[in-house]
């Protein structure tokens, strides 16, 4: 019951007029950018962390809370009026959400997807606030040799889950690993990979990265295939459920919460997994097969849902143990670190008032969400009217914006400009740059940590693998490692023996 | 901003990158290439690292990125030269596509250099207009107009609301 004494110490604080106008920022901002076509929650929140940088860390967190959820309510309405979904958890509700939408029930799958996310967050939000002391409890007991086990998970779950394979992935992991590594090193002093250019002695800053291979990769991506044509599907009705839509949807909502918060608390969950099972859960379970593929309300309930608990849940790693397991959730972590806070174990002790501040102002973006966005569901669909030339000449704007807050320098400009062609090669060779984020924010802490260890035991590589915690968590990066080598060459031999057999 | 003009819309009307297709195949050669490079500094950068007191050196944790850098790298680019002779024509570009991307790059640099010495609002609104138009825009007044007001109203919100200093130049904004 401890928790819950400090979380109303938490929407106490939440609860302040102050507080509580940042929150609605936060939403109104998060669902208005996330709304835009091709600009997902991670975008968003990387786009917005200017906005934060002279605010105080609780106002700044509440905010971004808001944009968090916001930007992924947002999404969903891009997806199902737009077919675009701004990010790979969303696929589904363009799926199924935007045939619905075709089928002039746009207003239901609106309708199913607020509710759900609503539903799923507020579950979710609560499952936080009472498993993540509890994480945070268990991982105080870790030291340097846990720390890199498990940042290894991490590097090796997230390089083979959000890449298509997991070459390309690593590829990604390292190119942030390598960036990570210039600037001085902080236990000797020694300047890497600055190659005497003074303005890299204090290393790339984060945001610029994130910036730079998110956004300005987008809009160049842009300028090389063109921006197509816009088919938004118009909106008839008032964004409400009728009975039977309603009695379709809500067992759709809680299986996909019950899907989307464990998943999505592991280190190696992420969003994708339990929105692609909970469509196909939903795809054997239901009464109406044939809708299915045509606009059937469950495959949009369920994912909603699940997208959104796994959101949640994305949070539980990330606060308790300082693990971001999705490009979000990367981007979450640099706004922490801009203020100086590490995510982990210390955060709950250290400062448990912001951390419960924080998770209160997430059951109260939620509340806000539904009350701003079902009757304001037209105004964000005529955002959807924006010409891309507009909106991507727009992400620029705020691209440069960011990095200049973030460094101030025309040389962080420059770099900016030259990560953003990285940036654009990659998309290009498919290779996902999630995984360069997320090495690019572990890479120096799990670098301290194994100089750490290794120092504890004098040099002896063997302390990496002393206890059964370590044990189990390398056996899972080998496992990790095996799983995402054989399984696309079990699934080649399959294709192969199925042509076969079919002649 | 809402216009009339047909350029509006989203990637998904683009195909979607197969992965397998030629442009794909070139480009994680390329990439491949470049982890190459990359790896060649890495490794030269950590070797010349000097020794210290330390357990653990400053060049333990560069050394494997290197290598691995490299081992990686010339994967994807063995890979690209296997399949590049049996790939499919990829995703087809817009016309003049590298010239837009080029321009853009410079219109980049431009406003990295002109900022300390025009201000905030003239480079903004010139980086937004010259980013519309490389975009497809065809109304130059009207994105001069817009890219005008956005970057008005950023500075006034950053600079004057939340106290992001932005460089103000000669007639200070």
């Amino acid at each position: 019951m401890d928790q819950l004494g400090l979380l109303l110490d938490g929407f106490a604080s939440a609860m302040t007029p102050g507080h509580l106008l940042w929150a609605l920022l936060g939403v109104t901002i998060g669902t208005a950018v996330g709304v835009l076509p091709g600009i997902g929650p991670a975008l968003t929140v990387a786009l917005l962390l200017p906005i934060t940088f002279r605010l105080e860390p609780a106002s700044a967190l509440i905010l971004f809370a808001g944009i968090y959820y916001g930007g992924m309510y947002g999404g969903s309405t891009t997806s199902i009026l737009l077919n675009t979904p701004g990010e790979s958890a969303s696929i589904v509700s363009a799926l199924e959400g935007n045939k619905m939408a075709r089928a002039g029930r746009a207003a239901a799958a609106l309708a199913t997807a607020a509710l759900g996310s609503f539903v799923a967050g507020t579950i979710g939000t609560l499952a936080l606030t009472f498993l993540a002391p509890v994480v945070a409890d268990f991982a105080t007991t870790f030291g340097p040799p846990e720390y890199v086990a498990l940042m290894a998970v991490a590097f090796i779950t997230v390089s083979a889950l959000l890449g298509p394979n997991l070459l390309k992935g690593l590829a990604a992991l390292l190119v942030g690993l390598t960036i990570g590594l210039i600037g001085i090193d902080s236990q000797t002093g020694q300047p890497r990979l600055t190659f005497g250019v003074d303005a890299l002695l204090d290393g790339i800053d984060v945001v610029i990265v994130v910036v730079a291979l998110f956004a300005l990769s987008e809009a160049f991506g842009h300028l090389l295939t063109g921006s197509g044509h816009t088919t938004v599907q118009p909106l008839r009705d008032r964004a409400v459920l009728t009975r039977s839509d309603f009695r379709r949807s809500w067992p759709a909502w809680l299986r996909g919460t019950a899907l989307g918060f464990p998943i999505g608390s592991l280190p190696a969950g992420g969003a994708e997994v339990p929105t692609f099972l909970s469509y196909s859960m939903e795809k054997r379970l239901t009464k109406h097969p044939k809708e299915f593929g045509h606009g059937a309300i469950e495959g949009v309930a369920g994912p909603e849902a699940a997208n959104n608990a796994a959101a949640a849940g994305v949070l539980v790693p990330l606060l308790t143990i300082g693990l971001p397991t999705s490009a979000t959730a990367a981007v979450i972590l640099t706004a922490f670190q801009s203020y100086g806070l590490q995510p982990g174990p210390q955060l709950f002790s250290e400062s448990g008032p912001l951390v419960w501040t924080l998770i209160a102002s997430l059951y109260i973006g939620n509340v806000m969400l539904l009350v701003l966005n079902l009757p304001l569901v037209r105004l964000w669909a005529r955002l959807l009217t924006i010409p891309a030339y507009g909106i991507y000449a727009g992400v620029l704007v705020f691209a440069t914006l960011g990095a200049f807050a973030a460094g101030g320098t025309t040389t962080d400009l420059l770099v900016l400009c030259g990560l953003g062609l990285l940036g654009l090669l990659m998309r290009q060779a498919d290779i996902p740059v999630a995984p360069a984020v997320v090495g690019l924010i572990l890479g120096p802490l799990a670098e301290q940590q194994l100089r750490r260890a290794l120092t504890l035991s004098e040099g002896d590589p063997s302390i990496l693998v002393s206890g059964p915690i370590t044990v189990t968590l390398w056996a899972v990066v080998a496992l990790a490692l095996v799983t995402s080598i054989a399984a696309p060459l079990l699934r080649r031999r399959r294709v192969a023996r199925d042509a076969v057999h079919n002649g | 901003m809402t216009d009339p003009e047909p350029q509006a819309g989203p990637p998904a009307e683009r195909p979607a990158p197969s992965g397998s297709d030629r442009r794909t195949v070139l480009a994680t050669g390329a990439f491949g290439a470049l982890m190459v490079l990359a790896a060649a500094l890495v490794i030269i950068d950590a070797i010349r690292l000097p020794e210290t007191n330390a357990v653990v050196g400053p060049a333990v944790v560069p050394l494997p990125i290197g290598i691995l850098l490299g081992l990686v790298g010339a994967i994807l680019l063995g890979q690209s030269v296997l399949r590049l002779r049996t790939a499919p024509a990829g995703v087809q570009w817009q016309p003049k596509a590298l010239l837009r991307l080029a321009g853009m790059v410079t219109a980049l640099v431009a406003f990295a250099v002109l900022l300390p010495f025009l201000g905030y609002v003239v480079t903004s609104a010139g980086l937004f207009v010259a980013a519309a138009m490389l975009l497809g825009a065809t109304h130059l007044g009207r994105m001069i107009a817009y890219g005008w007001a956005l970057a008005a109203i950023v500075f006034l919100v950053f600079d004057r609301l939340i106290g992001l200093t932005l460089p103000t130049g000669p007639w200070g904004f």
